[in-house]
């Protein structure tokens, strides 16, 4: 073979390790950071004005709207769920160490499944139905959210103050056929979920 | 003598007794009390099998390259089944005919998303296996394309030189 020949051979060999390790870079989807982003938004669609004339002491009767929004990042159709909680002051919030979802009472959930970069937001209209107070104590009887009427046993408050309502994140786990509170991107277990705080002194 | 070591015995067992009893008493109540807290919690931690399994399809129709506009309507027809679940789970016990209705609803919708679901894998299998062979098969052709530029390239560089040196001149200064 003449050095002509052999100095093609090899610049042939070269611009095909190339051009093929081009082409492997562009069939092989990269690895990206699998995450949700949970958001909750005023009545204006904003960060503000989560409450009535911007007074937290929510009255029997008042409608009360936010929007709740997930955005999809995981790189697949997924199965999500809200869950609404009523809490206090004393209730645990979910604990970010452990991964371990609060222990308020549940009021009510939303599910749906969405796909990649995807975001399913809803409005979240609420509003207090009921209360009664004994003893310094407030409890909160029956919500109405989105249409739905919701009756409650352990929601309770100090004078009225400082409830809030936490809303976590689900999702659907395939292998296990359940919900998990948070989810899992490779072995760490994240989570994520809000609250909003609020006060029902002023009820009537 | 053994018979009043007994009964010495069980008069100083019995307030112990009762101690333990009040005290497991007591323990009990608080468990039971903890529970119904936990309980009150009526989370829906469960869907019908059927879901798991169109999401799963659904999962493995998109790992293989289903885009998502593909995706879309099956997606919108597990939505659709979802709400109707949630209207199913709504229902008093008296409403048994309409929840057996809606179940069969459901569980025709997801039937069809995971037969269409996996047509959409198959299809999507076959069209990323005839896209990488074409863009594998395409650099190897570029690159015997790439080769022979050089080739003709370095030919015509070489022919050039020549015809540039027996252009020379040997001019004296």
């Amino acid at each position: 073979m003449s050095l002509q020949k052999r100095t093609l051979v090899i610049v042939f060999i070269t611009f095909l390790i190339v051009f093929e390790m081009a082409a492997y870079i562009a069939t092989t989807p990269r690895p990206r950071e699998q995450f949700y982003q949970l958001y909750v938004l005023g009545a204006n669609h904003m960060a503000a004005d989560y409450y009535p004339n911007d007074d937290p002491n929510i009255r029997m009767g008042d409608a009360v709207r936010w929007y709740v929004g997930v955005t999809n990042f995981m790189g697949s159709v997924q199965l999500v769920e809200i869950r609404v909680k009523l809490g206090n002051q004393t209730i645990q919030p979910p604990d970010d160490q452990h991964a371990f979802p609060s222990q308020a009472p549940l009021v009510t959930e939303f599910h749906r499944f969405i796909q990649d970069n995807e975001t399913w937001e809803f409005p979240f209209i609420w509003q207090i139905l009921n209360t009664t107070s004994s003893g310094g104590i407030v409890r909160i009887l029956g919500l109405q959210i989105s249409n739905q009427t919701i009756q409650l046993l352990n929601s309770s408050a100090q004078n009225g103050y400082n409830f809030r309502l936490i809303i976590e994140l689900w999702t659907w786990n395939v292998d296990s056929s359940s919900f998990e509170f948070g989810w899992f991107a490779g072995t760490e277990h994240r989570i994520a979920w809000l609250q909003v705080w609020f006060n029902a002194t002023a009820v009537h | 003598m053994w018979s009043w070591q007994k009964r010495l015995n069980e008069r100083h067992m019995a307030p112990i007794r009762r101690l333990l009893i009040v005290l497991a008493t007591t323990i009990l109540f608080f468990l039971a009390f903890r529970a119904s807290i936990v309980t009150s919690q009526t989370a829906t931690n469960q869907l019908q099998p059927g879901f798991n399994e169109a999401l799963s399809t659904l999962q493995r129709a998109e790992a293989a390259g289903a885009t998502s506009s593909e995706l879309a309507p099956l997606v919108d027809l597990l939505n659709k089944a979802l709400d109707l679940s949630n209207q199913a789970n709504r229902l008093s016990a008296e409403d048994s005919q309409t929840r057996s209705q809606l179940q069969t609803q459901i569980s025709d919708q997801l039937k069809s998303v995971e037969t269409q679901a996996a047509q959409l894998e198959n299809m999507a299998s076959q069209r990323t296996f005839t896209n990488r062979v074409i863009t594998y098969v395409s650099s190897g052709v570029g690159a015997v394309i790439a080769t022979l530029a050089y080739a003709y390239g370095t030919s015509f560089w070489r022919k050039y030189r020549v015809k540039r040196t027996f252009q020379m001149k040997i001019s004296t200064k």
